[in-house]
């Protein structure tokens, strides 16, 4: 049987990591340290297998599921609001734009503690500095998309009678779609990274926090498993939600954003 | 041009100037209409109190000089690695098909992840950072590197081909500077990720530097000391994304043409 092109690409792909697990499992004698220092690839299993069997794994990991689902809503319904309404209006733009711009030059870590302070260890901090995180590529790419709108629709719009309402639902909204969605999708990537470093900081459950405990414990297999699990739930976030809605948007809506525009 | 801001500049200036002034007054009124214990919200004067005290006893500079000495490091480690085995990579299409995948999935783990086993290998303090640092921008700046080589041209090598280059003279007239628009291009991004992982790292694994002192403030529930944190973590990225990103990409990829500015 021949392969296609792509098919012959995916199986070097498995080939390469099939030989990065090999190497890893075959360096570990070679190193003689212990697995605290440098678990392999067996230990990892082992205790990727204990952690499920326990039940603490399938816990942690729809504790930060869940965690991380309700920072990314509350962060795209407010950068969408926020980017829509400078976007729209002169005067809002001209007066939150420079404050937005210092904010977002803040990195989410340097709130966390004060975070800490007022809200104490736990779900709100943890809330809160995710929405923070994924607020602000969602809102710069509503800015976008609604600033690239070409007039002309919004003209043709109102000579046919449309409302401000009207001319927002029918013509603006759907044109900035697709860059909304691009934003919604970075911003996911920055909140991922934020939830694991939240969950280490402010959390007694989830993915980040197995992740630190391990290494207190002297379990290191297990901060090894938590690596692991966060890569494959970002490539499954990313390929199977993220990746399917942007193409659907674009497809759907993306007629009339045309590459100029969208530059 | 006028001496004087035009009209509609001050206004733009008054504007801008009215979430911050806001944002002071509800501070200042807030301590005199609730209750709440002192420690959760600073005065104002408190604050600045605070930022004089650490500006002339020195600490504030040196934990800022601590943590841009960090992140420097870590950026050269990470990039001085990245790239050479980024165009290595890319240069050979087997190669960046066995690793692509590979580089897909360590690249989501990067960062932050990597603070345990950091501390495990390095111990608390500068060397668990830097690694952090090191390899949020390593995974970065691959990924940039061998972008930058795939998107040269095919009918570019063809050219050098034709006209007799070899080897290294495809090399280094052809792959090197096709590369770098890219790579450079890349360093404000890669930048912006070892940042991310420098105040995060520092927090966690630090022993100094301006996340550790912002995290140690909250033990002793200083929290103008955090609210001073907040604020010079912000001027710096803003500092340092106007004027060393700005300026270098002036000086290079705008000056040959290669983006428009």
């Amino acid at each position: 049987m021949r392969l296609t092109h792509s098919q012959a690409r995916a199986l070097k792909g498995m080939l390469g990591i099939l030989l990065f697990i090999a190497v890893w499992q075959g360096s570990v004698p070679l190193i003689g340290l212990d697995a605290y220092y440098y678990p392999g690839p067996i230990d990892v299993w082992h205790a990727a297998f204990e952690l499920v069997e326990k039940g603490i794994l399938p816990v942690y990991l729809s504790d930060s599921a869940g965690r991380y689902a309700a920072g990314v809503c509350i962060g795209v319904a407010s950068g969408i609001s926020f980017g829509l309404l400078i976007g729209l209006n002169r005067t809002a733009s001209r007066m939150l734009g420079p404050s937005i711009n210092f904010l977002f030059s803040i990195v989410e870590a340097a709130w966390i503690p004060i975070f800490v302070i007022w809200w104490g260890y736990g779900y709100t901090t943890i809330l809160i500095s995710l929405s923070y995180v994924i607020f602000f590529p969602v809102l710069y790419n509503t800015l976008l998309g609604v600033r690239s709108v070409p007039q002309v629709y919004i003209h043709a719009a109102q000579a046919l009678g449309a409302n401000r309402w009207q001319v927002l639902s029918n013509v603006i909204l759907p044109s900035a779609l697709p860059s909304i969605i691009t934003g919604f999708r970075v911003g996911a990537g920055f909140a991922f990274r934020g939830l694991v470093f939240a969950e280490i900081i402010s959390a007694k459950t989830g993915i980040g926090f197995m992740i630190f405990e391990g290494t207190t414990y002297h379990q290191t297999a297990r901060t090894v498993v938590g690596m692991i699990v966060m890569g494959l739930a970002w490539l499954f976030i990313n390929n199977f939600y993220l990746k399917p809605l942007e193409r659907a948007t674009v497809e759907r809506w993306g007629l009339i954003t045309t590459a100029e525009t969208r530059e | 041009m006028n001496a004087l801001p035009s009209r509609s500049r001050m206004n733009d200036i008054l504007l801008m100037a009215l979430p911050p002034f806001l944002l002071l007054l509800v501070w200042f009124a807030v301590p005199h209409l609730l209750t709440y214990p002192a420690y959760k919200l600073p005065s104002i004067a408190t604050v600045g109190q605070r930022i004089v005290e650490a500006v002339s006893d020195g600490s504030l500079a040196k934990a800022i000089l601590s943590s841009l000495g960090r992140l420097a490091m870590g950026f050269m480690v990470g990039n001085l690695i990245a790239i050479p085995l980024g165009i290595a990579v890319a240069m050979n299409r087997h190669v960046s098909d066995l690793l692509r995948p590979l580089m897909t999935f360590l690249q989501s783990i990067a960062g932050i992840a990597w603070v345990p086993l950091a501390i495990i290998w390095f111990g608390l303090g500068h060397g668990a950072v830097v690694f952090i640092i090191a390899n949020a921008i390593f995974f970065a700046s691959i990924n940039n590197t061998i972008m930058g080589v795939e998107s040269i041209p095919n009918t570019l090598y063809r050219a050098v081909r034709s006209h007799g280059g070899r080897g290294s003279q495809v090399f280094f007239n052809l792959v090197l500077p096709g590369a770098l628009t890219q790579i450079i291009l890349g360093f404000r991004t890669s930048m912006a990720y070892g940042w991310r992982s420098l105040v995060a790292g520092e927090m966690i694994a630090g022993s100094s530097g301006l996340g550790y002192m912002t995290i140690e403030a909250v033990q002793w529930y200083q929290t103008e000391t955090i609210i001073m944190g907040i604020a010079v973590i912000g001027v710096l990225w803003l500092l340092m994304d106007r004027f060393l990103f700005s300026t270098l990409e002036r000086a290079t990829v705008i000056r040959w043409g290669m983006v428009r500015s």
